[in-house]
């Protein structure tokens, strides 16, 4: 079940955790020392990422530290995302750069940010997470299927825990999806703040 | 957990640069001969390669993709022979990628929504007349395996009786020039475990499996034991040197399975004949399974097919099991040492031909393994 929601996008970042900490608060403005210090750990190659992979990265690590001890301690924590767009922005930065500079060569650094799954790879890396890591979007309630998909990982023993991440150009949601009872409600829009509950409601339909 | 159903590979088909088929597939593969060419179509771009391993009389329609017109040849023979309600996984990385390059190129961003994953998604249902739930699925080169572990986990689960897997990437400028920028491509046909191997070849394909409870299949459709999914979480685009995840993956899937490493026959390694990578499987193999046994790789003769690469192995690895024969690996000549005793240039008769291991791993460190049954003359 989803226990605890994280989200960072331009305006704002925050987490909803019934059984802790809940707080809305005005995002950094794309600071690095700022949004590290959100994350609360360092994080190599941080500057390279795009916008839309430290938004996630943010989102994740303040999801992840709502994550009971004993969740984390010894078992593997999963990484599942969604998001209509896939990572065609970022295809598109690979891409004209690399027409830019007379389609010879592009720049590495962007290229390795063209497939749907990279972002995950770097909250992988950057939150030392070794569950599986899959983008799964589908073309019938893709929220929904998310959190299936996270909590067939979890029926499966294929994890301990899920990060169910909802990417998306303008905003980056997180939540975690682990055993138990309690936590947040299912009804996922219900829980969030009332701006950010009316945009990830329209996103969250099918394309 | 006693409720759980076996999911079963009950048909499939694949579409690589061995043309069409899984006869043709095997085929080439048992002959030694590779599939990679030479290719001129990007001959003025200054790669560090001109290798390439595409889809041969491949007709492409104006305006479309390579990638929709391998999966229109690919599906062909199912069209109007399945259940419309037919849940369906489609496994790629780029997609229709062209969408994305023509867009940059002739500066029509509108094209960039066509380059949306789930477009591709919605035309292969309506190619297929599907009307049933449908997800787009990529996890790297490791998508099509990954696909296929969500699908047996629906069946196994007994949430549909019936699953279809269609997965598909196509060579394209846009992958080529970031491979070559990488540095990751082999200036001659890729050569996987070899002592002279130092860089993959991009290759295309397209391929389907329908998996279904294995009551509701023929008897030799080959059953999906156990599977393990995992990442590093080390690096973005370099293995994990001491092979951690794909150890843990190799584990997770023998333990779903309920076999142990001695019963494994055959190793479909997902071999991309890059140095760095299959170094790290053999660590794991090593580690995992300890005595050698009879591994190949398809990338010598089909090059990496990105999001199909762990289908079109598996289908392969299939066929092994059926014919008690391991297909060489094309391209090698002196196995590294490190490989030596496991890896073949020639096929290699199996004793028994009951248990097989495949495995696929990918940028983003992520790692799959999957433990495939023949079930024929059990």
């Amino acid at each position: 079940m989803i226990r605890t929601v994280a989200w960072f996008c331009d305006s704002h970042y925050g987490l909803f955790n019934p059984d802790g900490e809940s707080f809305t608060r005005p995002s950094p403005a794309g600071r690095s020392d700022e949004l590290l210090s959100i994350i609360g750990r360092p994080v190599k190659y941080f500057s390279r990422m795009t916008l839309e992979t430290r938004a996630c990265l943010a989102a994740a690590s303040l999801a992840l530290r709502t994550l009971p001890a004993e969740v984390v301690a010894g078992n593997e924590i999963g990484v599942v995302s969604a998001g209509h767009d896939g990572c065609v922005s970022a295809d598109q930065n690979y891409f004209h750069d690399y027409v830019s500079t007379g389609r010879t060569m592009g720049r590495g650094n962007l290229f390795i940010y063209t497939l749907p799954t990279s972002t995950l790879g770097e909250v992988a890396i950057g939150l030392s997470l070794s569950g599986p890591t899959m983008y799964t979007h589908a073309d019938r309630n893709p929220l929904a299927e998310l959190v299936r998909t996270a909590e067939g990982l979890l029926a499966d023993g294929e994890a301990g825990a899920v990060l169910a991440i909802w990417t998306d150009l303008q905003a980056s949601v997180c939540m975690t999806i682990s055993a138990g009872t309690g936590g947040a409600s299912e009804s996922l829009p219900e829980v969030l703040p009332l701006e950010l509950a009316g945009f990830f409601r329209a996103k969250a339909q099918p394309a | 957990m006693s409720n759980l159903h076996t999911p079963v590979i009950a048909s499939s088909d694949v579409l690589t640069a061995y043309g069409a088929g899984q006869d043709a597939l095997w085929a080439g593969l048992m002959s030694g001969r590779t599939a990679i060419h030479t290719s001129e179509r990007f001959a003025d771009r200054g790669f560090i390669s001109d290798q390439v391993a595409e889809v041969p009389d491949l007709s492409v329609l104006p305006g479309e993709s390579r990638s929709i017109a391998m999966l229109r040849r690919s599906v062909a023979s199912l069209v109007g022979k399945i259940d419309p309600a037919t849940p369906i996984i489609l496994a790629t990385t780029v997609g229709e990628i062209e969408f994305v390059e023509r867009s940059v190129l002739d500066e029509s961003p509108d094209l960039l929504t066509q380059a949306r994953p789930q477009v591709l998604l919605n035309r292969v249902k309506q190619m297929l007349g599907l009307t049933g739930p449908g997800t787009v699925l990529s996890s790297a080169c490791a998508s099509s395996t990954a696909a296929l572990t969500r699908a047996a986990a629906i069946v196994r689960r007994g949430e549909a009786p019936a699953v279809l897997v269609v997965c598909c990437d196509a060579v394209s400028e846009f992958v080529y020039s970031g491979f070559s920028t990488l540095l990751s491509l082999c200036e001659s046909p890729a050569s996987p475990f070899d002592t002279t191997r130092n860089g993959l070849t991009l290759g295309e394909a397209a391929a389907w499996a329908m998996i279904t409870r294995d009551n509701a299949a023929p008897a030799i459709a080959p059953a999906i034991l156990g599977w393990g999914n995992t990442t590093d979480g080390v690096h973005m685009t370099a293995p994990d040197r001491n092979a951690g995840g794909l150890s843990r993956a190799i584990a997770k899937a023998l333990a779903m399975s309920g076999k142990i490493a001695t019963e494994v026959d055959v190793i479909a390694a997902h071999g991309t004949a890059t140095v760095y990578s299959d170094a790290m499987e053999m660590i794991a193999f090593r580690r995992m399974l300890g005595e050698p046994r009879p591994t190949f790789s398809i990338k010598g003769g089909i090059g990496h097919t990105l999001a199909a690469a762990g289908l079109v192995q598996i289908l392969v690895t299939a066929e092994a099991l059926r014919k008690r024969v391991v297909p060489p690996t094309v391209g090698l000549h002196i196995p590294d040492p490190n490989a030596a005793g496991w890896v073949f240039g020639v096929p290699v008769d199996l004793r028994r031909g009951k248990l097989a291991l495949s495995t696929n791993s990918g940028f983003g460190g992520v790692n799959t393994a999957i433990i495939l049954s023949h079930r024929g003359d059990a």
